[in-house]
């Protein structure tokens, strides 16, 4: 037998270093730092209450109707994307090849233009019961959970793809029915390893609910724009107040990637396995 | 207590397997020697089912079992299977390794299951390790952590595909003096390897296997000091330097 070494440990190098306090911390002062920059630089009052007054309620709202894209979009595409990186990677062709065609489709084409194609026609395909004012526009939303599902099938392929056949090999092997070890041995390494990626595009999602402003939608985007509007028409505003809002606009949109991505980076780091230790450079 | 009649078995126009016949009994080692793609790990895997034959009949304790009647898990916990490359759970640890079959095919209760996994793993002289993962542990302790893995199943008989072919050399005896100990306690084994100093001691037969056909069956002095065949003669100067 070889010599054991009792109780050796490889030491673990944590993927997330930083505790939440810190880095809760670090994002207060960054951000203080950045009003104090501004203020210096353009010699503007962030806290007008002059400016706020003007679009404080867009922001209450707009705010509101992003968390609401993202709360449909986000478990809807990662639901589809599964279901879809799974049938990608069928051994039966006529599961597969329709698969591939629809990734290529939605990845050939800009989001945008498939949220104005499904708010245009996707409200007629429907039955009279569901129309409403908005109907158009949840078309489209589901239409932009279809586009990131595209990516995330992707993402879901590669790593069901990243598991070695050994492993389906020895599951199966102690008797396990094929669904038994996809189940307890496959899918446990498969989701660990799209953690990473799905981060990615998590960020993208939020985002890009921006884009439903271009068909109406009163999400974060579409009420700046409008409050751009009001303080275009309101005397005395200038450049520094459109900073301004589409400053407090950017750190919304990265407060809410960050929660997600964070979150995101809290089950890696959970589902992190000792001995498999990244490289760093 | 494992048969095998007259096995074919062809992956696209290749034909790994020739008709090949084998019978192993109770508490026997049986060694398959080859070169390498001679359909050794194939025939290996006709035995558990991991592959399918296109030919021939595989019986298991005198039950015919490629039978779509017969389940396939079945037939799998009956016969245990040990990797060339290991092939550990790398999501778990050593302990949660022997202890996913139990829980999830034999249905044992986890205290159960862990109490089972710990005697396996001080069985292989693992105990120490039980909560390392795989990519924790060296190559000879991983594939000890398989056999015991294998194990835990209460399998009839155990197959090993080359169980020592991936490891550094100074692991090789660990594994080897395992496989040892369970053929002395009386465990049916079919092992492919070309470790003829296990074959020598431990084997009771030896096979020779070329291009999917049995050249040669005999007992393992036999085979290596007068092989009967030219092919034989021909592989055996070359592993036995």
């Amino acid at each position: 037998m070889a010599t054991e070494v009792a109780g050796y440990r490889t030491p673990v190098r944590p993927i997330v270093s930083r505790t939440r306090v810190v880095w809760a911390a670090e994002t207060f002062v960054g951000v203080l730092f950045f009003i104090f920059l501004l203020q210096l630089l353009l010699g503007f009052n962030i806290l007008d209450s002059r400016l706020w007054a003007i679009y404080w309620p867009a922001f209450g709202r707009g705010i509101w109707g992003t968390l609401w894209f993202t709360a449909l979009i986000l478990p809807l595409s990662v639901a589809v994307g599964f279901v879809l990186g799974w049938a990608r990677i069928s051994r039966f062709r006529s599961v597969a090849w329709p698969v591939a065609i629809y990734v290529d489709f939605f990845r050939g084409v800009p989001p945008i233009v498939i949220a104005i194609f499904a708010f245009l026609i996707g409200p007629s395909l429907l039955p009279q019961r569901f129309q409403s004012g908005t109907l158009g526009i949840t078309v489209a939303a589901i239409a932009l959970a279809l586009h990131s599902a595209a990516y995330q099938a992707e993402i879901f392929r590669a790593g069901f793809q990243s598991v070695p056949r050994g492993q389906l090999d020895a599951a199966q092997a102690l008797g396990m029915t094929p669904w038994q070890a996809i189940r307890h041995v496959v899918l446990p390494q498969a989701l660990r390893l799209s953690l990473p990626p799905l981060g990615n595009e998590f960020a993208v999602v939020i985002k890009d609910t921006s884009l439903l402003a271009a068909i109406g939608a009163r999400d974060l985007f579409g009420l700046a724009l409008d409050a751009q509007q009001n303080l275009a028409l309101t005397p005395g505003s200038d450049l520094r107040w459109f900073l301004i809002l589409w400053t407090a606009v950017a750190i919304v949109y990265f407060v809410m990637t960050t929660a997600v991505t964070q979150l995101l980076l809290f089950l890696e780091h959970k589902f992190h396995v000792r001995g498999i230790e990244a490289i760093s450079i | 207590m494992i048969r095998l009649e007259e096995i074919h078995k062809s992956f696209g126009t290749l034909h790994v397997l020739r008709g090949v016949s084998l019978e192993i009994a109770k508490g026997e080692v049986l060694v398959i020697i080859g070169p390498s793609g001679s359909g050794k790990s194939t025939l290996l895997r006709c035995a558990n089912l991991l592959v399918e034959p296109d030919q021939g009949r595989v019986f298991i304790d005198g039950v015919h079992v490629n039978r779509p009647e017969v389940s396939t898990e079945w037939v799998r916990q009956q016969v245990g299977m040990v990797f060339q490359s290991f092939n550990l759970f790398t999501h778990l640890t050593a302990i949660e390794n022997v202890m996913l079959g139990p829980i999830r095919v034999s249905g044992l209760a986890p205290q159960q299951a862990r109490a089972k996994a710990q005697a396996l793993l001080a069985r292989v002289g693992l105990a120490a390790k039980a909560n390392s993962y795989p990519a924790e542990l060296s190559g000879g302790q991983q594939q000890r952590v398989a056999i015991a893995r294998a194990l835990a199943m209460d399998p009839k008989a155990m197959l090993f595909d080359e169980p020592t072919s991936a490891l550094d050399p100074e692991y090789i005896r660990e594994v080897l003096d395992v496989m040892t100990a369970l053929a002395r306690d009386g465990m049916t084994m079919i092992v492919v390897t070309h470790e003829m100093g296990f074959a020598s001691s431990v084997a009771s037969r030896l096979v020779f296997l070329d291009a999917g056909l049995i050249i040669e069956e005999g007992r393992p002095e036999e085979v290596f000091q007068s092989p009967r065949h030219e092919r034989t003669r021909a592989f055996v100067s070359k592993i036995l330097r």
